[in-house]
């Protein structure tokens, strides 16, 4: 995590940027990206034919790309763009561009504390991933790379990675696995036929994914080692917080779905499905989103449902700083809630939009960003509080956890405001 | 009951003979008990307990009706040569059954579930061979072409091995088409909290990239909010769900609708394909315990009906000549769409000639089903 | 022997009926019950429109495209449900032994449906052993179900006429019919009972799930 402690808590409000003003300015203007700490706000402009540059707070970069896209602030709040010119792509970052230049750049990805910045890269049909500015040195020509992880650190990178060159409509080639992790540039020695659900523990020490040995048979596997049993299906792994050994994830046995850590069913129950299974931050309780039955979502909280369900869909679970309380996003009859410990916040108020909530360091108050008639605002306990906006971004508790920072759009101006937690 | 003589050659298809050679007589039983016990319930149980053996489904199948009647082909007959006798003899059957059966579910029934609607019980011929589909896929009797399809759906997430900078390298440049017929446009990608996310088929970055470009220029004329993921989770279609590989199928239309979430959208707008509406709209979510899909699809049909009808768009040329339409299965039949089609039909052509029957009723076009790819 | 089959081989066939096709039903549910998604697709709504256009003769595409089918089949099965419940003598014998007793219909119209369905049967024989689709996908059951509707009317009618040992020809009836309800729990023929069912998913998942029609 960046140091929350050195943003500026203390100005009430701050205008930042006119945007009307740049709609004038430029031939375009694409939709706004803000720094963490709220103190930039960012778009990518057109500036003529094939010409497109920066806006950051009203000042453009000094270089002007031929194409411009994915603009994306670090943790720390540096503004990365991917760019290209004469054909070529690299990484823009504050204006300044990566040395190196690739046939193909994606997927930007930062360490928390947003100091590494990682993307993929293509470079003479070989894929790999650059880390600041280094590509992985790796023994094989890697064919593809689905996704890949960063940990915390930003020190290990893991891809999954198409190793092994496959022919048209190889069947047999393919379930012999052409697929594999490669970690730091160092593919593991067994292939898979298919790899999914990537996930690095905290400490970055340790590498899961999901594997797939034939149809319908699946299992995890952990730095290599596969678990011992194999199931019907399953879903992506999760590490324990604080424990690199633990490793829970859905697995799929006669037609229900179990919750399992390192290979044993954690979860006596079996549900229709199991989704998101997320720890509590000490890592003594685990939260799921499930369906108890065909269109019967809610949460299940150690394997316990909630009573309160939901027709649609339930999105992922949130635990509160001390654990005790859990928060989801639901869906029913087309309408989005807020939803902790099975209750629907704000006397059953509902939403188009519910963006993921933060709990107060006390559990008391849950803040999210929530969509009502194209409008957005912030929520407090379910209810819309404060200003409507025509742009908003996710709230941010102080360290301290008395002052929430609310980054939004008003009247086509970008307001940085701070607000004590406690007059919400 | 004897089988029925099917007077046709055997299908040659390396992968399925190649399995027909390694089946075991322990592992077939296995996997159709399996299928049967744990997978299917009172419909299956129902449907065969309550067929009457009447025969009147024959006429609803375009395979037996453009086979001069050819009775291997009616509805009633591919269920008495696969499933019926799996049932009779509890999964003890050999491999070269196996084989006719995928031959039976994958290249002699299109799952058009024309046969439900003229069975007089609404018995649904089509669910018992998307079964016995299933059965096959788990015993890796699968024709080769389909099966390499459902690699590339497991392996990508997407029908055609595209990989991920070709899709994001691909909608750079058809934005740059789209600018050729409107100057403003704008492919915007990932663009979090736009009104629609706009998804395709595989095929449509491989080999049809213009209609890209053309989406490009309409949502502008139109004047949406859109967006379209650079991740994978691009792709309505699903021929894992044709092939009888569910998990592959659900893993494929659960990162759909998880993209849509993501970019927290309000709807899925996708292309024309049909059984990538099934598969996104009924079949993944259903096996996801989704009612329906977390967050709502609009078929082209319904999406172009409406910018036509409230005059967001319109029709600066009509096409010339006579133009007819094959209904599809997947959005008619079994999407209600119809009257919506025939509404674009006449406002983009100068001479709509309707075929009959028409409709629900349609004939499957016979591509359906995942014989031929798209 | 004509006590044994009136009474209680008649109450044997009654209670195995019931209690037969409330099991089949109740089989039918549980198992419709563990496939999960078959009660969320159900709608009132859409079952009872599907049901309106299937019990009316001539009110789907189907029908019309098949006339004469479609007058058979509907007579056939009118005729045999409606004639054994309203015939004049079955009344009798149901009034006789529980004091129970509603609207009969003349002997000579249930003359004429009982010719009715025994025609039916011989075309739907003749069906089974000419139509190549249907003949293809016909086994020795079939042939059985069809003689087991077939006999009551036939026995039932020969009795009313008279034609051979009255006496025996009642007995044989009698037997006859009781097999037929017998078996209508445990054989095809519970298409009877699962003709509803069957029809009301069918027309929910098209109408209610996939937003079209089944007719
Ligand atoms: S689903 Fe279509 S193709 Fe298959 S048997 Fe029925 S009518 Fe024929
Ligand atoms: S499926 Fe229906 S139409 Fe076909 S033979 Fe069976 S009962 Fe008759």
């Amino acid at each position: 995590m960046p140091d929350l402690g050195n943003w500026d808590w203390k100005s009430k409000e701050k205008m930042i940027a006119d945007t009307a003003e740049w709609k004038a300015r430029f031939e375009d203007v694409w939709e706004p990206y803000v720094s963490p700490d709220g103190e930039k706000i960012a778009s990518i402009v057109k500036i003529g034919e094939g010409e497109f540059n920066v806006c950051v707070n009203g000042e453009t970069w000094e270089e002007p790309y031929e194409k411009l896209w994915y603009s994306r602030f670090s943790p720390d709040g540096r503004l990365t763009v991917l760019a290209s010119k004469d054909m070529e792509w690299t990484m823009a970052v504050d204006g300044k561009a990566w040395e190196n230049s690739y046939e193909y750049i994606w997927d930007t990805k930062f360490s928390a504390d947003g100091k590494v910045i990682a993307a993929t890269v293509k470079q003479d049909d070989v894929y790999g991933i650059a880390v600041d500015e280094k590509t992985w040195e790796c023994s094989k020509e890697l064919q593809s790379i689905a996704s890949y992880v960063i940990s915390p650190d930003g020190k290990t990178v893991a891809a999954i990675a198409q190793t092994v060159p496959l022919g048209q409509a190889d069947l047999e080639g393919f379930l012999k696995g052409t697929w594999s992790v490669v970690v730091n540039g160092k593919p593991w020695q067994n292939n898979f036929v298919d790899l999914y659900g990537l996930t690095i523990s905290n400490d970055g020490k340790k590498i899961a994914a999901e594997y797939r040995a034939a149809i319908c048979d699946y299992g995890i596997v952990v730095n290599g080692a596969p678990w011992e049993t194999t199931a019907g299906c399953t879903w992506e792994p999760v590490f324990h917080p604080n424990n690199n050994d633990v490793v829970t994830a859905p697995v799929r046995q006669g037609g229900r779905w179990f919750l399992a850590t390192n290979g044993t069913f954690v979860w006596d129950k079996g549900f229709t499905n199991i989704l998101y299974q997320t720890y509590s931050p000490d890592g003594e309780r685990i939260a799921a989103t499930v369906a108890t039955s065909f269109a019967k979502w809610t949460v299940a909280v150690d394997g316990q449902p909630w009573r309160t369900k939901f027709g649609e869909c339930v999105l992922q679970p949130y635990f509160n700083p001390d654990g005790t309380k859990v928060a989801a996003i639901a869906k029913d009859r087309g309408f989005w809630f807020l939803v902790v410990d099975g209750t629907v916040l704000g006397d059953g108020a509902y939403y188009d939009n519910i963006w993921p909530p933060v709990f107060s360091p006390d559990g008391d108050k849950v803040i999210c960003k929530v969509e009502k008639h194209g409008k957005y605002a912030i929520a407090v306990n379910g209810k819309i509080w404060g200003s409507k906006y025509e742009a908003l971004w996710d709230p941010v508790i102080s360290p301290d956890g008395t002052k929430v920072l609310i980054r939004g759009i008003e009247d086509k101006k970008y307001y940085r405001r701070i607000v004590p937690l406690a007059s919400m | 009951m004897k089988p029925t003589i099917a007077k046709r050659e055997p299908v040659v298809d390396d992968a399925m003979d190649q399995t027909e050679a390694k089946l075991r007589p322990e592992q077939i039983q296995k996997v159709i008990n399996e299928v049967i016990d744990k997978e299917t319930g009172g419909r299956l149980w129902t449907y065969v307990n309550t067929c009457i053996h009447c025969g009147l489904c024959a006429e609803a199948c375009q395979w037996y009706l453009s086979n001069d009647r050819d009775v291997s082909y009616a509805p009633v007959t591919k269920i008495k040569d696969t499933i019926w006798v799996m049932l009779k003899n509890k999964g003890a059957v050999d491999a070269a059954f196996i084989k006719r059966c995928a031959e039976i579910a994958y290249t002699e029934c299109n799952l058009c579930r024309r046969c439900g609607m003229y069975c007089p019980f609404g018995i649904d011929i089509a669910y018992m061979l998307l079964v016995v589909r299933r059965i096959c896929a788990k015993l890796d009797m699968v024709p080769l072409y389909l099966q390499d399809t459902v690699h590339s759906h497991a392996a990508t997430m997407n029908q055609m091995w595209v990989k991920p900078d070709e899709w994001i390298d691909t909608l750079q440049w058809q934005e740059e088409e789209g600018q050729g017929y409107v100057p403003s446009a704008r492919l915007p990608l990932e663009k979090e909290g736009a009104e629609i996310m706009y998804s395709v088929i595989g095929p449509e970055p491989k080999f049809l990239a213009q209609l890209l470009g053309n989406i490009t220029a309409i949502m502008k004329v139109a004047g949406l909010d859109w967006t379209m993921p650079a991740t994978a989770g691009w792709d309505n279609s699903n021929m894992a769900m044709y092939s009888g590989d569910f998990e592959v199928m659900a893993r494929v239309e659960r990162l759909h609708h998880e993209t849509a979430q993501r970019l927290k959208v309000k709807k899925i707008v996708m292309g024309e394909c049909g059984h990538a509406f099934r598969g996104a709209e009924y079949d993944g979510p259903t096996w996801m315990g989704w009612m329906k899909p977390p967050i709502p699809i609009v078929h082209a049909i319904s999406f172009y009906y409406d910018l036509i009808k409230s005059g967001r768009i319109k029709i600066a040329k009509k096409a010339e000549g006579p133009i007819t339409v094959q209904d599809p299965c997947n959005v008619i039949r079994n999407g209600g769409l119809g009257d919506k089609l025939r509404y674009i039909m006449n406002a983009v052509c100068a001479e709509f000639v309707d075929v009959t029957p028409n409709k629900r009723h349609n004939y499957c076009c016979n591509e359906g089903g995942g014989v031929i790819n798209c | 022997m004509y006590e044994l089959v009136r009474g209680p081989l008649a109450w044997a066939a009654f209670i195995i009926f019931i209690a037969g096709s409330l099991y089949r039903i109740i089989y039918m549910l549980a198992g419709c019950k563990k496939e999960k998604i078959v009660f969320p697709h159900m709608s009132l709504k859409h079952s009872l429109a599907s049901l309106v256009h299937w019990v009316i003769p001539f009110n789907n595409q189907y029908m019309k495209q098949r006339p004469a089918f479609t007058i058979v089949t509907f007579a056939f099965h009118i005729c045999l449900v409606v004639t054994p419940i309203f015939l004049l003598a079955h009344i009798i014998l149901w009034d006789e032994s529980w004091n129970i007793s509603w609207w009969s219909m003349s002997d000579t119209i249930a003359d004429y449906m009982t010719i009715i369905v025994i025609a039916g049967c011989i075309f739907f024989l003749y069906r089974r052993l000419t139509d190549p689709v249907v003949k293809n996908v016909t086994d020795a059951s079939d042939y059985l179900l069809l003689a087991i509707t077939a006999l009551p009317f036939i026995t039932g009618f020969i009795a009313y006429h008279q034609w051979f040992d009255y006496k025996t020809m009642l007995i044989i009836h009698i037997l006859a019919g009781e097999i037929m309800l017998i078996a209508i729990p445990f054989t095809r023929l519970s298409h009877m009972l699962f003709f509803v069912f069957t029809r009301a998913y069918f027309g929910s998942e098209q109408g209610h799930v996939k937003h079209s029609k089944d007719w």
